[in-house]
């Protein structure tokens, strides 16, 4: 009895230690895997860091129309694209190293990560495009808005700006696969939702003013037009 | 040599007519008599040679000389579209193809000079085109430009930007630096067009660029006193699409030629042919409120763009404008120069996309009027003078200022 007892330690001891041996050079490849992603992520993010500080990024982007002036600094907009470039390195060098434990699982997890990869780098790239068309129409919105005298330029402008910018985030989530049907749901509702609060915000605010122009239209004989006296060019 | 812009049949015409002394390009319309009347004082001209490109919208084929013009057809008229009669075009976009056109065509025909009319002048014959060319023909000068009689309220942007913008830059007095009268040497029109690769290409624009180049090139440039031009009515929604059309050249022409006007020192006249002529005041007073209004409104709204342009100062300052009431509503010199030399470098520097920029420009410059006009509203033509010369003086003191911007744009800080 207790030689079968004995006999059973043994050979479970033996089994966990023989599958423990196994998942070791694993498990090295892995931790090397990541220390070798974590000193090339390092040089990368230098590289990178260095490179957009000397293209002044940071200002590039103000000039975009990003962000204003106060929210970023030269280095800050460097820093985290640096940063995220590190992060995605170390990611990829932990997706290789799992896939060196030669598990079917982990092979797997590490290939839909993989393949999915392209949807994310897709996903950001529609969002980063939408943020840069929407910021060059709100402005160009708002300086003719201004141009026409329109009182509501402004708020014609961030309309604009966020129409287009909900557009891209639906995109972008589209691309991603997360979760289309709430998406497109969720996108019908708010884009139509903003159309009829801007259209509502600009004809119930300007319904005086229009009724204004009209009766001064209808009202003006064209005899009675007054030269402008003001000559430009 | 640059000939693209020269229409198929019009190149056949001008092949019969060989050579020209003089091409004359008439953009405007000079009445039912005017081209007899002109030829009638080109006579006086004696054996020149000249062409007169007689803009014609309905002209179809060319006539062509049926043999090579012989001394008694000349000035010889040749019926031109040089003004595309295309509704959807630009009429300012057309009018500098139609320089270019007039240029291709001197340079083609190996024109010593050529002149372009592109204004009728009010209560003048067409004789006063003649005075535009004397000086081309007989005393060799390089770039001939019209001094127009003027008018207080008439021609703002060349009055606030374009004149005191170049006269603080390249050193000279020219009061119309853009003409758009004017008569040009070969030497002068042959830089213009360039070797070889379009003026686009090179960055030359045929008018904004004419000035600059001859005054870099240490040209002789003289102008001649004219009668008052008669302007376009305003278009009051197309105001910042002419700021974009005319300050964008002018703007790019101040990059180009960075190294010319940063060696200039001091201001100088230029030779002026003729005597002034006096014109009736305008009496009429505008409307000026929607002017300032417009600013205001642009204050409020465009400061996050302005911020990316204008240094602290003067936002402070155009904060502390924009609350003034109408009637004490006054733009110092100072602050307008500095914003067109900011606007200047901003174009320069790319900070945010030109056409915004120069657009965002607008409310500014229709302070700028509503301010002059204000300050005018009770003075003369006579005084419109001495208020301008004073915003020459101001552009020229504050050069040291685009200047040092230039140089160091992120180490200057005023």
């Amino acid at each position: 009895m207790w030689d079968q007892v004995k006999q059973a330690l043994i050979q479970a001891t033996t089994r966990f230690l023989t599958r423990f041996v196994s998942l070791l050079p694993g498990m090295v490849a892995l931790i090397l895997a990541l220390l070798l992603s974590i000193v090339l992520a390092f040089i990368l993010a230098f590289i990178v860091r260095r490179l957009l500080t000397r293209l002044r990024f940071g200002e590039r982007l103000v000039q975009w129309g990003f962000s204003s002036p106060a929210e970023s600094p030269t280095t800050s907009a460097a820093l985290l694209v640096s940063r995220a470039i590190a992060g995605l390195v170390i990611f990829i060098g932990f997706l290789i190293g799992i896939t060196a434990f030669d598990a079917e699982w982990t092979s797997e997890l590490s290939q839909s990560a993989l393949a999915y990869i392209p949807n994310i780098v897709g996903g950001v790239l529609v969002f980063l495009v939408g943020v840069i068309v929407a910021r060059f129409l709100a402005r160009s919105v708002l300086i003719s808005g201004v141009n026409m005298n329109l009182q509501y330029a402004r708020l014609l402008s961030v309309g604009v700006k966020w129409l287009v910018i909900v557009l891209a985030v639906a995109m972008a989530l589209e691309h991603l696969r997360i979760a289309p049907g709430i998406v497109q749901l969720a996108f019908g509702i708010l884009f139509g939702g903003i159309v009829l609060s801007l259209a509502l915000a600009v004809g119930l605010g300007s319904k005086d003013l229009v009724t204004k122009s009209l009766e001064r239209d209808a009202k003006k004989q064209p005899s009675e037009a007054i030269e402008d006296p003001l000559r430009h060019l | 040599m640059e000939v693209d812009s020269i229409p198929q049949q019009a190149q056949e015409a001008i092949e019969k007519i060989e050579r020209a002394d003089l091409v004359i390009g008439i953009l405007a319309d000079l009445g039912p008599n005017g081209i007899a009347m002109l030829c009638d004082d080109l006579q006086t001209l004696g054996s020149a040679r000249i062409v007169v490109l007689q803009n014609d919208k309905d002209a179809g084929p060319t006539p062509t000389p049926s043999e090579p013009a012989g001394k008694s057809s000349f000035p010889f008229v040749l019926p031109w579209p040089l003004l595309r009669p295309d509704p959807a075009g630009d009429p300012v976009l057309n009018a500098f193809a139609a320089y270019q056109a007039v240029f291709a065509a001197s340079e083609k025909l190996g024109a010593r000079a050529c002149c372009v009319v592109a204004s009728k002048l009010e209560n003048a014959t067409p004789q006063w085109i003649s005075q535009l060319i004397h000086p081309l023909l007989q005393s060799n000068h390089d770039l001939v430009l019209p001094r127009y009689a003027r008018r207080k309220r008439a021609g703002l942007l060349n009055s606030s930007v374009i004149s005191p913008l170049m006269r603080s830059l390249y050193g000279k007095q020219i009061h119309n630096p853009m003409g758009p009268d004017l008569g040009a040497s070969q030497r002068l029109f042959r830089k213009i067009l360039g070797t070889g690769r379009t003026p686009r290409a090179n960055g030359v624009h045929p008018l904004a660029s004419l000035a600059p180049a001859a005054l870099c090139d240490n040209m002789q440039v003289c102008e001649v006193h004219v009668g008052a031009r008669s302007y376009p009515p305003t278009d009051w929604s197309n105001i910042s699409s002419l700021l974009t059309q005319f300050l964008g050249p002018i703007f790019l022409d101040i990059e180009r030629n960075a190294i010319c006007w940063q060696r200039v020192r001091g201001c100088a006249p230029v030779p002026v042919i003729g005597e002034p002529v006096s014109v009736s005041h305008d009496t009429s007073n505008p409307d000026l409120s929607r002017m300032v209004e417009s600013f205001q409104l642009g204050n409020r709204d465009l400061q996050e763009i302005w911020s990316l342009v204008l240094p602290p100062a003067s936002l402070f300052e155009l904060r502390k404008l924009s609350r003034l009431p109408l009637e004490q509503f006054r733009m110092p010199d100072e602050l307008w120069a500095r914003i067109v030399y900011d606007f200047a470098l901003a174009h320069r520097l790319r900070t945010i996309s030109r056409d915004h920029l120069l657009k965002s420009m607008t409310p500014l410059y229709l302070a700028w009027v509503a301010s002059y006009a204000l300050e005018l509203n009770a003075e003369g033509d006579a005084a419109s003078e001495q208020r301008l010369e004073r915003l020459a003086i101001a552009y020229e003191a504050n050069k040291s200022y685009l200047v040092s911007r230039w140089r160091w744009p992120d180490r200057f800080n005023p």
